[in-house]
């Protein structure tokens, strides 16, 4: 189940520099492309190279999802390009992954230097390379994508990492594909994307995925129960601690965008990504400890409307049940989770946080705020 | 490769977003958005009824229904007998099970509990067994225990238990229709025997309470029938309903009365057409190859919070609501009998229903509940007088005011 393996960021930058004629692309101009093309020939099977391999472009895809997307895609022997600014490292050697595995990854992944919010840019850059697939793992506007749709005429298909979040609030659930969206959602700018993309001709499709998890999620959502039980502070959870959530492994959700392409039942269709069973709060912060061996956790429940925050969020998921079923994916792309909740935890906990690893330090002032009141209350 | 018109390119086009607003959905074409539906050897069904059970079917693919597929079993007119409980939420099943039978040309003969000269049978759905007769349904009255005297030595080739709650109630009528060489069996048993968990929904194979009646009957059955199917049912609404569901809430709101809900509020249930149990029911009948061997929640394909469905209901009703939450500990008044539904998650979703029989819910809250508050105001329960003592004491505790 795990080959893919996890990331260690560790404090010092890795050594990830591609072979300079890897990185040719600047921000500023086209220079002529230098690099090898290696296509890659899975061992043994017979392969029409036409149809099978293909010219991928990321957008994105050095921090989370990407990672684990771009190793799938190169594995399957497709030439897969990160276009990214550059700032993180293009790649890193992932927890548990040999160094030749590693190695055979780096050689084959290519760079794309430059900022995806210089249009003109993305334009002419893709439109000279010239690209098959487009994956857009870390859009969120619609006018990002313009230039790349109009860059690429040809573009077999347009695959997008949206959200859960566009649906609008709803008493009823789970939240399906043919569901309302909500205009004004925080998420509107993928929902904008999505219908740019409807409206444009082009083959695209669309994942939505809830919570994602996993090793390297930067996004502090098993990492701040980790914290607390590593911590052994109880579990601060607002209201009820009923609310249902949901959460879907990054693994999976690579494995899904790999199911969709090429895939003509994925053609202008918008799919939920997540995992298989739903989880209260309370259940999560239990999930949890179970996965990384803590014992039960101590949970505190309070009002968040009698305290002041400031910016700072006291509990990472939104204060509402918040889930999506993924019986779409399911039923048309045969696409099922490998993962259920404690073992996709374990996962997790194993690579990452239990590793020492982490993205965000612990913090602990709302925690405090809360307890102290609390505390306060029963005195 | 099969070729099963059902399988590669159905499309099951379904309308119909349950959710009110107009919809800015993203699909181009307004409200209708297509989507394929591949046949699936499912194992999303993994049918153990205790962890220990396992009863898989080995047989070949299951079929996803398309509504263009012709069902060749569809011909075959079954003769079908339905024991049906005289009270209790779950008796409007077998009334809608009857009459979508006989729409679809099969014979039913429903045998009620007790005797037809009783109080309960001047109770919905009974008090509208005309209909059944004059579709050409039949109707006798006894003790299940009896059944074989009772059907005067009639054979059936589906029997569905839509009344015993343990074995000692259905064995008698499983053990007859095994010896009158019954081909199918089916049973509703209840989604209530799920084991409360942290990670809804319920889902078929999920860990059930072993003490539970109903899984002694489940378990039964499983053993002597070769073609058996199980139906595990939440909550429904629907014309001939014999207990309170959205009347409850409905009662509360045309007399401007606050709804009081035991705890946030929060807690999802499901609650269905009885359409969608029929129609449920039907399909396994129609596709017993497919239907035998599984367990399968009969249940609509969304949930809904306490609070939602009241909100819902007041909508239906064109009234406003006012929501009063409390803790039934703390006020000291029975539960179960202050409020119709379980105070904690409970939410079980069709999931092998979809996956192996090709079925799909129509349940849509808000459209049902309309005709639902309809039907309330033409009977006159609206006008009825009511009391409400244990909602007072409630209120009492939590010093609401209440209109007069």
């Amino acid at each position: 189940m795990s080959k893919l393996v996890v990331l260690q960021p560790t404090k010092q930058p890795s050594l990830s520099l591609l072979p300079s004629s890897l990185s040719d692309f600047n921000g500023t101009k086209l220079c002529q492309i230098q690099y090898k093309r290696k296509v890659w020939q899975p061992k043994g099977a017979l392969h029409v190279v036409a149809s099978s391999t293909k010219k991928i472009l990321i957008m994105g895809g050095t921090r989370f999802i990407g990672v684990f997307l771009s190793r799938l895609l190169v594995k399957e022997g497709h030439q897969v390009t990160l276009f990214t600014r550059g700032k993180a490292p293009i790649t890193q050697q992932l927890p548990g992954e040999s160094d030749s595995e590693y190695s055979d990854f780096k050689s084959k992944i290519l760079h794309l230097k430059g900022d995806r919010k210089d249009f003109e840019f993305v334009k002419s850059s893709l439109s000279a390379e010239g690209f098959d697939v487009v994956y857009d793992i870390n859009g969120r506007e619609a006018d990002e994508v313009e230039p790349i749709l109009d860059a690429l005429p040809n573009l077999e298909q347009f695959i997008y990492c949206s959200s859960a979040g566009v649906y609008l609030k709803s008493d009823l659930l789970p939240h399906c594909e043919i569901d309302s969206v909500d205009p004004k959602s925080r998420h509107k700018g993928k929902l904008n994307t999505e219908s740019l993309l409807a409206s444009r001709g082009v083959n695209w499709t669309s994942l939505r995925p809830v919570y994602i998890y996993g090793p390297l999620n930067y996004n502090p959502v098993e990492e701040w129960f980790f914290h607390r039980l590593k911590a052994g502070r109880p579990i601060p959870i607002p209201n009820s601690g009923v609310q249902i959530t949901q959460l879907g492994h990054v693994k999976d959700l690579a494995k899904a965008f790999i199911q969709v392409l090429g895939n003509e039942k994925a053609s202008k269709q918008v799919f939920n990504i997540s995992g298989e069973k739903y989880v209260t709060f309370d259940g999560l912060a239990r999930a949890c400890a179970k996965a990384a061996g803590f014992p039960e956790p101590e949970i505190v429940h309070y009002n968040p409307k009698e305290f002041d925050f400031g910016k700072k969020k006291a509990f990472p998921f939104r204060d509402q049940h918040f889930f999506a079923s993924i019986e779409k994916a399911k039923h048309v792309l045969g696409w099922k989770p490998e993962f259920d909740l404690v073992e996709g935890l374990a996962d997790s906990y194993n690579l990452d946080f239990g590793r020492g690893t982490f993205r965000k330090e612990a913090d602990f002032s709302t925690d405090d705020m809360i307890l102290g009141k609390s505390l306060v209350l029963q005195a | 490769m099969a070729a099963l018109a059902a399988t590669s390119s159905s499309s099951l086009l379904f309308f119909s977003p349950p959710s009110k607003l107009p919809s800015t959905s993203v699909c181009p074409l307004p409200r209708l958005c297509l989507s394929t539906s591949s046949s699936s050897s499912s194992s999303s069904s993994s049918l153990s009824i205790t962890p220990s059970f396992l009863a898989y079917p080995t047989s070949s693919r299951r079929y996803s229904a398309s509504s263009f597929t012709v069902r060749a079993s569809a011909a075959e007119t079954k003769k079908v007998l339905i024991v049906n409980t005289n009270s209790g939420a779950h008796a409007v099943i077998g009334f809608y099970f009857a009459k979508e039978l006989m729409g679809s040309g099969h014979e039913v003969t429903i045998l009620t509990v007790g005797e037809e000269g009783s109080d309960k049978m001047k109770k919905p759905p009974f008090n509208g067994f005309s209909e059944i007769v004059s579709a050409g349904g039949k109707t006798v009255w006894g003790d299940p225990a009896d059944v074989g005297k009772i059907v005067a030595g009639a054979t059936f080739d589906v029997v569905l238990d839509n009344n015993g709650k343990d074995l000692d109630t259905v064995r008698p009528v499983a053990d007859w229709a095994k010896s009158t060489g019954v081909k199918q069996f089916l049973y509703i048993s209840s989604a209530g025997i799920y084991k409360p968990t942290d990670e809804p929904p319920h889902v078929e194979g999920d860990v059930v309470k072993a003490d539970a009646g109903h899984v002694g009957v489940e378990k039964y059955i499983a053993e002597i029938f070769s073609s058996w199917t199980i139906f595990r049912p939440q909550y429904m609404i629907g014309s001939g309903n014999n207990k309170d569901c959205e009347e409850w809430f409905f009662d509360r709101i045309v007399r401007k009365r606050p709804v009081p809900i035991p705890g946030s509020g929060m807690q999802l249930t499901n609650i269905a057409h009885c359409r969608d149990l029929s129609s449920m029911l039907t399909l396994a009948v129609e596709k017993p190859e497919a239907a035998s061997c599984n367990i399968f929640n009969c249940v609509s394909d969304r949930a809904v919070t306490l609070d939602g469905m009241a909100r819902l209901c007041a909508e239906a009703a064109g009234l406003p609501v006012e929501i009063v939450h409390y803790d039934p500990k703390a006020v000291g008044i029975d539960a179960k009998k202050a409020f119709p539904f379980r105070n904690m998650h409970f939410y079980a979703e069709p999931r092998a229903a979809k996956d192996i029989l090709g079925w799909n819910g129509t349940t849509n809250l808000p459209e049902d509940l309309k005709e639902r508050f309809d039907e309330y105001v033409k009977i006159g329960r609206d006008k009825k007088p009511m009391q409400f003592e244990i909602d007072d004491k409630i209120l009492e505790s939590l010093k609401v005011p209440v209109p007069v």
